[in-house]
């Protein structure tokens, strides 16, 4: 669990004070303390909560939106913004539904993926083409996305109760999903792809300093359309994911989901202004989100408060960051 | 050449007459402003519209309000600025809110009808609470409501306690608190009935079903799941199936009555659903508007429950009873 950041200068660990190492390392770790004392807090408030059962639960329920934020990292630690990625998951979604209804089910467990990484290809293409901003970008690509979904279904429901389909997010290998370990492993490819190969310190180079990544011979419009398409990859493999789970393609599904993906990102700790992060920080911000939520529901506590809890603590989250940021 | 020139104007003139025939027959534009044109519940109504369009020789064109409540104002802001029109049918997104405008649009003459939902400060009244407005084509959320809860007490009256998990659509919407206070106020009353969870499913299957799941850790012995719409039950029985339940000895009621929610039922999957009428709304609607336009008396409300060829609550020995019934809506 390591950060691959570029920081300025490294301070001797001998040269800080105790205290002030240890508020540091508070700062660095905020993330997984708040879970821990969210987690701490959730088993003295119910008995159902720290059982094998609902972890499990908790990982399968947030395994979608994890595989988006894992891939979502390399864009914003890259320096950019994907704001179609909710859109190209009801794309993908659609698209896998119907091809498994008209074609053959694994068919369309297949195209799901292939559809988000060919989205998210055009992503990249509009950005580094057109130089275009990536939050403006993908913002208006969205739109056009959410109405091929649209197009696709006619604004109606598909349901595909098929078992060749349903085994995707439904199935399971002894107790654990396969959803669960789809996501383990991309979780770790993605790892392995931003902090063992030289595509991932290109990624690092572009976020942090894109002119000197291009003086130092990077070629940073491939770095930039390789991120996306592969966050449209992700987008479309948890898209998959979730028409498998419900048995039914909805052309609004996926709506927020990018938010949700970037509050995630950011709350772990990557920087929004990219050049630093982790994909490590992004699975705890998506764990973090999925726990609140998994409280209320087992404590049945009024669904007005959640919100404004969850809100609050990534106030707290970001906070922590924030202040790591300003030393 | 002179037979042939008096061909052409013939023909020309039997051109003119039929285009004139045309400007006569679609004489009015109605705009359907749709709380969102890509749910599946709207587009039925504006199926509905078009229908009646169709035989009133009436012009009608959808606008998306994207299930924002601003745009659909400004919608009908710019309908009555731009003079294009002289109806609108609306499936308001804050029915509420969107009062003040559809005053302006009624000042300025145009006739408008709601549905789905009344429009005014009152949820629960359907005579008009705007001045104007020609028609309300809905349902009164409250009655609906109360009816699928006497559908749950009903289920559970050999039964104590007999636990009930509510799905309801999201709390921030006036017409799912409306629904939902009146089923805490009807189970309330009954000794034997425990509600052990609150789920906001957000008409979203995927949500409804994480919801689910995470009451199922909770409380594994549940009787009843009591959901203001079929799309929460869709996620719901996942969940159930998924936990290892007997889906056959627990009561599941929605709301909506789509062609999902029917197979469920005839396949004894569910038990129940809400009847809802999005076709015959907009039908009726639309109706509404033409006979205001062409000075014909206009009814002040229609009840979308007496339109139906079914009870409000659809079972599975209800469809016995009328193979004929055929839902609105696919989902």
């Amino acid at each position: 669990m390591t950060d691959i950041s570029t920081p300025a200068r490294q301070t001797s660990a001998r040269s800080v004070p105790i205290s002030r190492q240890a508020v540091i390392w508070l700062q660095r770790y905020g993330i997984l303390i708040i879970i821990a004392l969210l987690m701490v807090g959730l088993s003295f408030l119910s008995d159902s909560f720290l059982t094998p059962r609902n972890l499990l639960n908790i990982l399968n329920q947030s395994a979608p939106l994890a595989i988006i934020a894992c891939a979502l990292t390399l864009v914003i630690v890259g320096g950019g913004f994907d704001l179609s990625a909710g859109a190209v998951f009801g794309v993908a979604s659609v698209s896998a539904a119907w091809v498994a209804v008209n074609v053959d089910p694994m068919l369309g467990i297949l195209i799901g993926p292939l559809v988000g990484l060919a989205l998210g290809i055009v992503n990249g293409l509009i950005i580094t083409g057109f130089n275009v901003h990536s939050f403006l970008a993908t913002l208006a690509s969205s739109m056009v996305f959410r109405g091929i979904a649209i197009l696709i279904t006619g604004g109606a429901l598909i349901p595909v109760r098929m078992e060749e389909f349903a085994w995707l997010g439904r199935g399971k290998i002894g107790i654990v999903n396969i959803a669960v370990i789809v996501f383990v492993l991309f979780a770790a490819a993605i790892m392995f792809l931003l902090n063992r190969t030289t595509f991932g310190r290109r990624v690092f180079a572009v976020g942090g300093n894109e002119e000197a990544a291009i003086l130092s011979g990077v070629r940073t419009n491939w770095v930039k359309i390789a991120t996306f398409g592969l966050t449209g990859f992700a987008a479309g493999l948890a898209g998959v994911i979730a028409v498998s789970r419900i048995s039914m393609g909805q052309p609004q599904a996926g709506a927020g989901m990018e938010l949700d993906a970037i509050a995630a990102v950011i709350l772990g700790g990557t920087s929004i202004y990219g050049g630093k992060g982790a994909v490590w920080r992004s699975i705890a911000g998506v764990l973090l989100l999925a726990l609140i939520g998994n409280g209320f529901n087992i404590l049945n506590v009024n669904p007005f408060f959640k919100d404004l809890t969850t809100g609050l603590i990534i106030v707290v989250a970001v906070a922590l960051s924030a202040g790591r940021k300003r030393r | 050449m002179m037979k042939s020139n008096v061909l052409a104007l013939a023909v020309g003139l039997a051109g003119l007459l039929s285009s004139a025939a045309l400007v006569q027959a679609a004489e009015y534009k109605v705009a359907f402003l749709a709380a969102s044109s890509q749910n599946g519940y709207n587009q039925a109504i504006y199926e509905g519209v078009k229908k009646a369009a169709a035989a009133r020789g009436v012009e009608v064109e959808i606008f998306n309000g994207e299930f924002d409540a601003t745009k659909q104002y400004s919608q009908v802001e710019d309908i009555v600025a731009g003079g294009k029109f002289q109806g609108i049918v609306i499936a308001p997104n804050d029915s509420i809110g969107i009062a003040t405008a559809i005053e302006e649009a009624t000042k300025a003459g145009l006739k408008v009808a709601t549905t789905l939902f009344p429009i005014g400060p009152k949820l629960d009244v359907l005579e008009p609470q705007v001045p104007g407005l020609v028609t309300t084509v809905a349902s009164n959320p409250a009655i609906g409501a109360k009816a699928q809860a006497d559908a749950v007490i009903d289920f559970c009256k050999d039964k104590n306690p007999c636990k009930v998990v509510i799905i309801i659509g999201q709390k921030i919407y006036p017409f799912d608190n409306l629904r939902y206070d009146t089923y805490l106020k009807a189970l309330g009353e009954q000794k034997n009935i425990e509600i052990v969870a609150t789920v906001e499913g957000n008409y979203d299957p995927d949500k409804s079903m994480t919801g689910m799941q995470d009451v199922l850790q909770a409380h594994k012995d549940i009787n009843v799941v009591l959901s203001n719409a079929d799309q929460h039950l869709v996620g719901a029985e996942i969940a159930i199936n998924d936990a290892g339940l007997d889906l056959k000895s627990l009561y599941l009621i929605g709301g909506g009555a789509n062609q999902i929610a029917i197979d469920a039922i005839k396949a004894g999957r569910w038990d129940a659903t809400l009847a809802q009428l999005p076709m015959s709304e907009g039908e009726y609607a639309l109706n509404g508007v033409v006979d205001a336009l062409e000075g014909k008396p206009t009814p002040a409300f229609t009840d979308e429950m007496s339109l139906g060829t079914v009870p409000p609550i659809i079972t599975k020995s209800v469809l016995d009873a009328h193979p004929e019934y055929k839902p609105e809506w696919q989902g």
